[in-house]
């Protein structure tokens, strides 16, 4: 990656570009960051639906599709994901590049697009239209209550929720149905402005876009009106839980899915951050760790088992599919494998192929132009700018001690497991 | 170096293709700037191939989900499994079996070449014993169980029960438990023995990486692995009748709301080559002026609250076979279908708006160009196409010369309420 470079082009709004002309595309991502809170939550969430619905110049979404269509197959989508207790309103545009398709106007339109998408919304006597609302608001029901069709996604969220009972994490990234039926268009709007005006914004540009071109640009198009931008407080993460909490749910179903939440009591900005990484990665990161060669190479207990971090939030997850006969035996093989890494009984090759497939995807999160997007956001949050080449060399100082030390920081917090029976 | 130069076209994309004497196709495709290397190495041999004669001429059924246990126990050598190997050198290395292709493929951003004689080698030498093959039924198993417990497949699995009588593409990929529970170590080295000699495979190599160097490593890699003759392989499949089997197959599993799969048997089939490419992209082309995003058809159902933005449609094009796939989620598919069929009528009367056509057309090859970004999506695509003796940079080419009378033949072809299968998973 290439000439990256950060600046604040209006209040609370900042600017990254990465210069990248190996692609075929171009991405501009706008991010929004709000604290992720039980009253905003379900807004944040319907918001990106209903900014989607039409705007002033396309008013419904089937104009805004044509027009998306005519440039070239051009990419315009709005979400919310969840990053510790952040939740971010994701705007990204993605166009052909310039170099592949005649089309001199693409850049010039496709930003008009993106800025008819979120700051000027179809409105009839100034608010959301209301038709578009009701539909808006029995869609994201909808995808509520589709939690449970993903198995094995919705065993690792309850986790999280019954782990985090008491904390904003718990929250579900789409909100909660109770929110809905108060949510009209009027309300939905006002709040809507607050976000534009207030939130942390961020804009990550990568491709090949010149970053004097894309900026004229859009200072030339968007207005940024914006005032007393907002601070995000810092996620509570030293957590010692006092006992380990049981959660066992039923379903019909074929595959029992176990989920092991634990607190790792580091933060990202601690010096000992790169250690758990390794750690993590060590456990249950492919093919190569513990967990992988443990229980389902040596036990045939799975087919898929993993452990991940919740960065943001300094909570480390370990999953799997099993039958629901061996519950027992597959939490007491994982509990082993944290204990042996814990004794420091990691054989050289082991913390070696670790660290190798670690950098290996350091250096692979160039070749995507989403994830380059993301690896810079993700940075945002965490104010600290390092590059690949200096995330490479932390995890490479990692030692087998170091390892093992943040084994014992590690707490096991809460099981959860998802088996078969009538609801 | 003698190799053959493919050019991209619009892409600005080149491939080199070269032929060895034991008779395996290699493929590069030159990435200039990426960190990452990929290598794949392909058989035309998917979940659909289960009888066949083998070399000596003899015909064998294999069990289902054969090709796909094959793939798994690949991964196991004398001495130890293959991942070790790989994670040694910090690349990733996977695989994967779909009905008509299982493929060995690997990452990497160092170690290129070493990592390229461990793929070769291990996908050359198979070890398999009674007591691995035993071992590898409980993970399989529990693949599968992983799998019954997803919606999005079973109603894609119930859906093809629908659309084909006989044709194996309407066996899960991995099979059953009792279809894996007596597969032994003699069928695999029966399949491996009729499908994976390098006549029958495709190596594609891409990446930041010099083409002479890069086409005299592979041969390097074979110089000493002795291959017996190429035989052409025989399979056995009867022929699949135009009818499709159930026009509606529903099941229940704990969701939230209906899913369905709602498509058309395509029995235009048994072509190759660009004829094939050319009806895919017509096909293609066809579904997103009816079910896209900006369709009048789309924006009714949505704004009836009938489906909601997972609703797509795709087109699954194949030698032996064929089929539309329309999916989504929905309070009422039935209603959905009556939608759908209503429209079609419509349209079939009135024939389809020539702006609509050209401005898909448009979107497509934006799309198609995207594709490329990802050198993985490039070569799976590649070798797919081959081995349907399609050349993939011919894609935008064709989808630029098709025309409106073209999609608008297959509109009265293609929907055909005779040939329409309908598969619900119910809460």
């Amino acid at each position: 990656m290439k000439n990256h470079s950060r600046e604040e082009i209006a209040t609370g709004v900042t600017l990254h570009t990465l210069h990248e002309d190996k692609f075929k595309t171009n991405l501009i991502k706008f991010y929004f960051r709000r604290p992720l809170t039980q009253d905003e939550v379900t807004y944040n969430a319907l918001l990106p639906k209903i900014l989607q619905r039409g705007t002033e110049g396309f008013e419904t979404s089937k104009k805004l599709s044509r027009e998306l269509e005519y440039l070239y197959g051009a990419y315009l989508d709005g979400q919310v994901i969840k990053k510790g207790e952040s939740q971010i309103i994701d705007f990204s545009l993605g166009i052909a590049d310039l170099r592949f398709v005649d089309d001199q106007r693409l850049l010039k339109d496709s930003v008009n697009l993106l800025n008819e998408l979120i700051y000027k919304p179809y409105r009839i006597d100034g608010f959301f239209k209301k038709e578009y609302l009701q539909q808006e608001k029995a869609n994201l029901e909808k995808k509520i209550k589709a939690r449970v069709n993903d198995k094995n996604r919705y065993a690792v969220e309850r986790c999280i929720e019954e782990m985090c009972e008491n904390e904003n994490f718990r929250l579900y990234e789409y909100g909660k149905i109770d929110d809905l039926e108060g949510i009209n268009q009027e309300n939905l709007f006002r709040y809507y402005q607050q976000l534009i005006t207030k939130s942390p914004l961020d804009i990550v540009v990568v491709g090949n876009i010149d970053k004097e071109v894309i900026k004229k640009e859009l200072l030339n198009q968007f207005r940024f009106e914006r005032q007393d931008i907002i601070e995000i407080p810092r996620e509570e993460i030293m957590v010692k839980p006092k006992e380990v909490k049981f959660v066992r749910e039923s379903m019909e179903i074929n595959q029992g899915k176990l989920t092991m939440g634990f607190r790792t009591n580091i933060s990202y900005d601690d010096p000992t951050y790169p250690a758990l990484m390794v750690y993590v990665n060590l456990l249950g990161g492919g093919a190569h760790s513990k967990l992988f060669l443990k229980v389902r190479e040596e036990r045939s207990l799975c087919y898929y088992i993993y452990s991940r971090m919740e960065k943001f939030k300094s909570i480390m997850l370990v999953s799997c599919g099993i039958e629901f006969t061996k519950y027992e035996e597959t939490v007491e093989v994982i509990k082993q494998q944290l204990e042996e890494i814990k004794k420091g009984n990691i054989t050289d090759e082991e913390l070696e192929n670790t660290k190798k497939a670690m950098i290996n995807s350091v250096k692979e999160m160039g070749d995507n132009v989403n994830s380059i997007a993301d690896f810079y956001y993700g940075q945002v949050i965490t104010n600290q700018y390092i590059t690949p080449k200096e995330l490479i060399k932390s995890i490479e100082a990692v030692k087998k001690e170091d390892v093992a030390a943040v084994g014992e920081k590690i707490l096991l917090d809460t099981i959860y497991f998802l088996e078969n029976g009538q609801q | 170096m003698n190799y053959v130069e493919i050019d991209g076209g619009i892409v600005k994309e080149k491939v080199y293709r070269k032929t060895l004497k034991n008779g395996l196709e290699v493929f590069f495709l030159p990435k200039k700037g990426y960190a990452k290397q990929f290598a794949s190495f392909s058989t035309k041999f998917g979940s659909n191939d289960l009888k066949f004669s083998k070399r000596d001429g003899a015909m064998v059924e294999v069990p289902e989900g054969i090709a796909h246990f094959l793939e798994h126990k690949l991964f196991e050598e004398p001495e130890g499994n293959v991942f070790d190997r790989f994670a040694a050198l910090g690349a990733n290395v996977n695989a994967f079996t779909n009905f008509n292709i299982t493929a060995y493929y690997f990452t990497s951003t160092d170690y290129f070449y070493e990592n390229l004689s461990y793929l070769i080698n291990f996908v050359q030498n198979p070890y398999f014993t009674d007591e691995n093959v035993e071992k590898e039924k409980g993970i399989i198993g529990q693949e599968i169980k992983m799998y019954q417990d997803n919606p999005q497949w079973k109603v894609f699995f119930n859906f093809l029960k629908g659309m084909y009588q006989i044709h194996p593409v309407k066996n899960d990929i991995a099979g059953t438990i009792e279809s894996i529970t007596r597969t032994t170590k003699e069928d695999l080295y029966n399949c491996y023995e009729t499908f994976y000699h390098p006549s029958n495979m495709v190596l594609f190599i891409a990446g930041d990486l010099d083409k002479d160097q890069v086409f005299e490593e592979v041969e390097k890699n074979f110089e000493n692995i002795k291959v017996s003759e190429p035989v052409n392989i025989e399979r056995h499949m009867s022929k699949e009748p135009d009818e499709i089997s159930n026009n509606l197959v529903e099941e229940r599993l704990s969701v939230s709301t209906p899913l369905f799969n709602l498509g058309y048997k395509d029995f235009h089939v048994g072509i190759r080559g660009t004829e094939l490419m050319k009806k895919e992209i017509i096909i293609r082309l066809l579904l997103d002026i009816v079910f896209g995003k900006s369709s009048t058809l789309f924006e009714g159902l949505y704004d009836e609250g009938l489906v909601d933005h997972n609703f797509s449609a795709d087109y699954i094009s194949e030698v032996d076979y064929g089929h539309s796939i329309l999916s989504g989620e929905s309070t009422d598919p039935y209603l959905v279908k009556k939608f759908v069929d209503e429209h079609i009528s419509h349209l079939k009367v009135n024939g389809l708006d020539k702006r609509d056509f050209e401005r898909i057309q448009r979107k497509q090859i934006g799309e198609a160009l995207s594709y490329f970004n990802s050198m993985e999506y490039t070569g799976n695509s590649f070798v797919s196409y081959y081995f349907k003796d399609i050349n993939y940079f011919d894609y935008i080419q064709l989808l630029k010369d098709v025309t409106i009378e073209d999609i608008n033949e297959y509109l009265m072809k293609h929907f055909d309420e005779e040939r329409q299968v309908l598969s619900i998973i119910k809460p």
